[in-house]
C-alpha cells in the first residue's frame, strides 16, 4: 500500500484513527456570538471593529501591573498616592482605565483596590460569580482563573489551592481571599522580597509576575515567569502514525 | 414611579419595606458588624449564597452605584452604597482548620443588616 492510497479520503483502506476531538462551547459563548452578530447586522459596529478591539484586549498583558507594583516598592510618595486613588495613580505609569471605551479597558469597571500584603497577611483574588479581573493592569485572565474549580474552591479551601500552585504558607500568616464579585477590581501588592535591595524599578518589575498579583505566587529573585508543572499523561493516546513509526 | 429620597421608608423591587431608604447617607461605617440578608431575587443577583446569613465586619466603603438587580434589567435610577465585608472563615465553615483566615467580598447596602446578637 502506498502513501497516497493509505491517506486517500474515499477508500475503505483509510484506517487513520484521529484523536477524539471535543469541542466545548458554553451557553454564554453562544449568547455572545448571537448578540455580536445582531450588533454587526444592525450596524452598531463592524466585524472589523470587533476584530481590532479583540486584538487590542488580548494584547494588554500584565506588564502594567508589574510596573505599578515595582514603582510602589521603590517610591514611597507614589505608594501614598496609589493607595489613596489607585486608578488615578495608574495614569502615572501610562494606564488610563477609562480608555478606550470610556468605562474601562476593555468593558470593565473603574474602581480599583490595591490589597497590600504584610509578613503576616497574604491576599489572593478570585471571582466566585464569574471572572472579574483588573484587565487594564493585568490583561486577560488566565484560563484557570475562570474555571469553576478555582472559583468554587478558593473561598472554601484557599490553602489547598495555594499549595497546588506550590505556595505553602505557615498557619500564622492570615490568608485573606478577596471574592471580586461587584465593581471593584483587585490587585495584590506583595511584600518586596529580600535580596532585591538596590534593584532598579525595571529589575523589580521582572519578578512581579501575573500570578504574584493574583496572589497564587510570591515574587522572588530569579523567578521571572509563571511556570506551572506539566504532567505527562499516564496512558497517552497513540494514533496509527505513532504505531507505524515504532515498527 | 420615581421614589423620593426624602421618604422615611422605601420599598425595594420585591415590595419589602426597607428600614433605610436608598440614596441617603451610608448606613454602615468601617468596623460595624453586619449580617448578609437572605432575600429572594428574580433571576439575577450578585449576592453569593455562601455569604447569606453570615455575620461579618465592614472593612471599607467603596462607592455608590446602581442596584445590581436593577442594572441586570437595564433599569436606571436607584443607587446604593457598596461595602467590602470581611468574614472569618470559621464563621462561614465551622470545620475550617485555620483560625486567622478571612474572606472579603463586596456587598450592596440592601443586602446588609445590622448583625443580630452582635458581640
Amino acid at each position: 500500500m502506498n502513501k497516497a492510497q493509505k491517506y486517500s479520503t474515499d477508500g475503505a483502506e483509510h484506517n487513520h484513527k484521529a484523536a477524539p476531538m471535543v469541542e466545548e462551547i458554553t451557553d454564554f459563548e453562544v449568547l455572545e456570538i448571537a448578540v455580536r452578530e445582531l450588533a454587526i447586522e444592525h450596524g452598531l459596529f463592524t466585524a472589523e471593529d470587533h476584530r481590532r478591539f479583540t486584538e487590542f484586549a488580548e494584547s494588554v498583558g500584565p506588564a502594567g501591573g508589574s510596573r505599578l507594583v515595582a514603582k510602589i516598592w521603590t517610591d514611597p510618595a507614589f505608594k501614598a498616592r496609589a493607595m489613596e486613588d489607585p486608578v488615578k495613580a495608574c495614569l502615572e505609569i501610562g494606564i488610563d482605565w477609562s480608555k478606550p471605551t470610556g468605562f474601562g479597558t476593555p468593558s470593565d469597571y473603574t474602581h480599583l483596590t490595591i490589597l497590600e500584603d504584610t509578613p503576616t497577611l497574604h491576599h489572593v483574588v478570585c471571582c466566585t460569580l464569574c471572572s472579574c479581573y483588573p484587565r487594564p493592569l493585568l490583561g486577560m485572565s488566565p484560563e484557570w482563573y475562570r474555571t469553576t474549580n478555582y472559583r468554587r474552591r478558593l473561598v472554601r479551601w484557599p490553602r489547598q489551592i495555594l499549595a497546588e500552585f506550590g505556595l505553602i504558607l505557615p498557619p500564622e500568616v492570615e490568608v485573606r481571599v478577596e471574592d471580586s464579585n461587584q465593581k471593584c477590581r483587585f490587585i495584590v501588592l506583595p511584600v518586596r522580597p529580600s535580596g532585591t535591595e538596590n534593584w532598579t524599578e525595571e529589575q523589580l518589575a521582572e519578578i512581579v509576575t501575573r500570578d504574584c498579583m493574583i496572589g497564587v505566587a510570591l515574587p522572588q529573585p530569579g523567578r521571572t515567569a509563571d511556570v506551572h508543572p506539566v504532567h505527562k499523561a499516564r496512558r497517552p493516546v497513540h494514533s496509527s502514525h505513532h504505531e507505524e513509526a515504532a515498527r | 414611579m420615581k421614589q423620593s429620597k426624602t421618604m422615611e421608608k422605601s420599598q425595594n423591587n420585591i415590595g419589602v419595606l426597607e428600614e433605610h431608604p436608598l440614596g441617603m447617607q451610608p448606613r454602615f461605617k468601617v468596623g460595624d458588624r453586619v449580617q448578609v440578608r437572605d432575600m429572594p431575587y428574580f433571576f439575577y443577583t450578585r449576592s453569593q449564597m455562601w455569604a447569606r446569613g453570615v455575620v461579618g465586619t465592614i472593612a471599607a466603603l467603596t462607592y455608590s452605584d446602581l442596584v445590581p438587580e436593577d442594572e441586570a434589567f437595564n433599569v436606571d435610577g436607584r443607587v446604593e452604597q457598596y461595602y467590602i465585608v470581611r468574614f472569618r472563615q470559621k464563621d462561614l465553615w465551622p470545620e475550617y482548620p485555620f483560625d486567622n483566615d478571612t474572606v472579603q467580598t463586596e456587598s450592596p447596602e440592601r443586602w446588609l443588616e445590622p448583625a443580630r446578637n452582635s458581640e
